[in-house]
């Protein structure tokens, strides 16, 4: 222990609970039997528990939230094992319900928090442990700006030069991306593949300007129908496109589908070549949805939207159709 | 130069010893990420502190490879420096596997070197605390600390001396169809050393009494 030889010892405990106290952290010291036996001014400031309530009172009937999980585990690592533990805020989102004021806890914003708990050796009676939490809420507020603007930048070679949408590159990105999410959250994940019908004959017949404006024109309309920011659409290649749409299941994919082929012909687009009977540029879609039961690879998922815009084009175009991945 | 030897016996003893360990710190993880993390060590060695510097740095002509390494002291039954060591790419992918969010940036922020001492700190704690278990000893342990550097800086800043001995672990960690290799070492002095293999015969004898 540091040296405060000076006082004399009852003094030394008494200015020892007092920085405790006074320390600008969350302090919090369990028994054996994990009951609390210092929680700290930091504590009461921010939990909105007294000392009354706390001291003396078994932890995990002043947190019960916490049994069970990583801080539950830590502490039996400290009292029983003799291990200190650290809990990230990153891998641990804020696990005490802590506030840095009332309007933020009528918000029910937490701070973040970055926790060790340690075991203490005490003389005389079984080992306790110390829970320390940081506020690491300004750490992570920075770490958010800068994440944000690098994705900012990294847009920029995200983009397709022609249409200004997501590039391929993106694409493969945002879906690795969704179908992790997906696969973690346990939601459905739909995937759109969009082809301009009789791209090449629009091409041949009014020239690459004419084709470059159509794809511009039709890109931006169908983009602009996306309303949720998880939601994407990308330039997969020459005329097709892909629209990757998170929590989506399949009857929801279809309607949108439907909605987006209505959309493409009614910008009426005149398309003499066209050898639907329309004469106006319209697309074809096929639409792919991965279930919740049945996660199945991004290969897969792109395989079945391949295969039917294959069969909505062979069914006539202007049309959509669904295959299982 | 004469290593320390273990018996195949012994050798087999710790690398059962280490997979318990590490089967529970990926218990742990799966809890975290709500999705199936495994790892395993295939295989231990004994090597002079100068030869794991080299076997960690790569064979690349630009250099010794960069390393992120979290370290942890223990003392008890036996002393050691424990560190678990990734390639800096493969740290970047560990961590971002498991925080399940990709962020472009080519260095761990602070707040992903956090997340990767957690990571640190729930396998080294495993694998000690499985030894300790079963040679029936307590050990402390402190709390651990993010490195970054070549692999001798990485040794050297943890104080382990140029006459030292390393217990190196291989690991394999499996996450998402992703299969990253990694290390653990144990650094180990003389004396540390005999204090180790005196434990694993204590453990072997009791093994085999009971069976």
């Amino acid at each position: 222990m540091t040296a405060m030889h000076a006082l004399p010892a009852h003094d030394q405990l008494a200015l020892l609970r007092s920085i405790l106290c006074a320390v600008n952290i969350g302090a919090i010291v369990l028994d054996g039997e994990r009951r609390i036996v210092l929680w700290n001014e930091w504590m009461i400031r921010h939990s909105g528990l007294t000392q009354d309530k706390a001291v003396g009172a078994d932890f995990f009937a002043v947190c019960p939230g916490l049994r069970g999980g990583r801080v539950d585990a830590a502490i039996q690592q400290a009292l029983y094992n003799n291990f200190p533990s650290l809990l990230s805020q990153t891998l641990n989102k804020a696990p005490f319900a802590l506030y840095a004021s009332a309007l933020a806890a009528a918000r029910h914003e937490r701070i973040q928090q970055a926790v060790e708990v340690t075991p203490i050796a005490v003389d005389g009676a079984p080992r306790h442990c110390l829970i320390q939490i940081t506020d690491v809420s300004i750490a992570v507020a920075r770490e958010k700006l800068l994440r944000e603007q690098t994705m900012v930048l990294r847009s920029q070679t995200f983009s397709d030069g022609l249409t200004g949408i997501a590039n391929r590159r993106h694409f493969d990105v945002a879906m690795e991306k969704e179908h992790r999410r997906a696969k973690r959250g346990g939601t459905p994940l739909s995937l759109l593949m969009i082809d301009i019908d009789h791209f090449k004959a629009y091409n041949d017949h009014y020239g690459h300007q004419k084709g470059d404006q159509c794809l511009i024109q039709v890109a931006a309309a169908l983009a602009g129908m996306l309303k949720r920011p998880c939601d994407l659409m990308a330039r997969y290649g020459g005329e097709e496109f892909a629209m990757i749409l998170p929590e989506t299941d399949v009857e929801q994919a279809t309607l949108m589908a439907e909605t987006i082929r209505a959309r493409a012909h009614g910008l009426a687009i005149p398309h003499e070549r066209s050898a639907t009977d329309t004469r106006q540029v319209t697309v074809s879609i096929g639409i792919a949805t991965q279930k919740v039961d049945a996660p199945v690879e991004i290969d897969a998922l792109i395989g079945a939207a391949d295969r039917a815009l294959y069969q909505a084009k062979r069914a006539g175009r202007n049309r959509t159709a669904a295959q299982l991945p | 130069m004469s290593m320390f030897d273990l018996s195949e016996l012994e050798n087999d003893a710790l690398v059962e010893i280490f997979n318990i360990g590490v089967g529970q710190a990926a218990a742990s993880m799966s809890a975290i990420v709500h999705e199936a993390v495994r790892m395993s060590v295939p295989s231990i060695s004994f090597i002079p502190r100068a030869e794991a510097a080299r076997l960690l740095g790569g064979r690349d002509p630009a250099g010794p490879e960069r390393i992120c390494g979290v370290s942890q002291h223990y003392q008890g039954a036996f002393e050691t420096e424990a560190i678990l060591m990734f390639p800096e790419d493969k740290s970047l992918e560990i961590v971002r596997l498991m925080v399940g969010e990709s962020v472009p940036l080519k260095e761990l922020t602070e707040m992903e070197q956090e997340a990767m001492c957690e990571i640190g700190n729930i396998i080294l704690n495993s694998c000690v605390g499985t030894l300790a278990n079963i040679f029936q000893h307590e050990l402390q342990g402190s709390l651990p600390q993010y490195h970054v550097g070549t692999s001798d800086e990485i040794l050297t800043a943890t104080g382990s001396g140029a006459d030292t001995v390393v217990l190196m672990l291989h690991i394999d960690f499996l996450l998402e169809k992703h299969q990253i290799h990694g290390y653990v070492a144990f650094v180990l002095d003389i004396s540390a050393l005999h204090d180790l293999k005196g434990q694993i015969n204590l453990y072997i004898a009791r093994a085999m009494g009971q069976a």
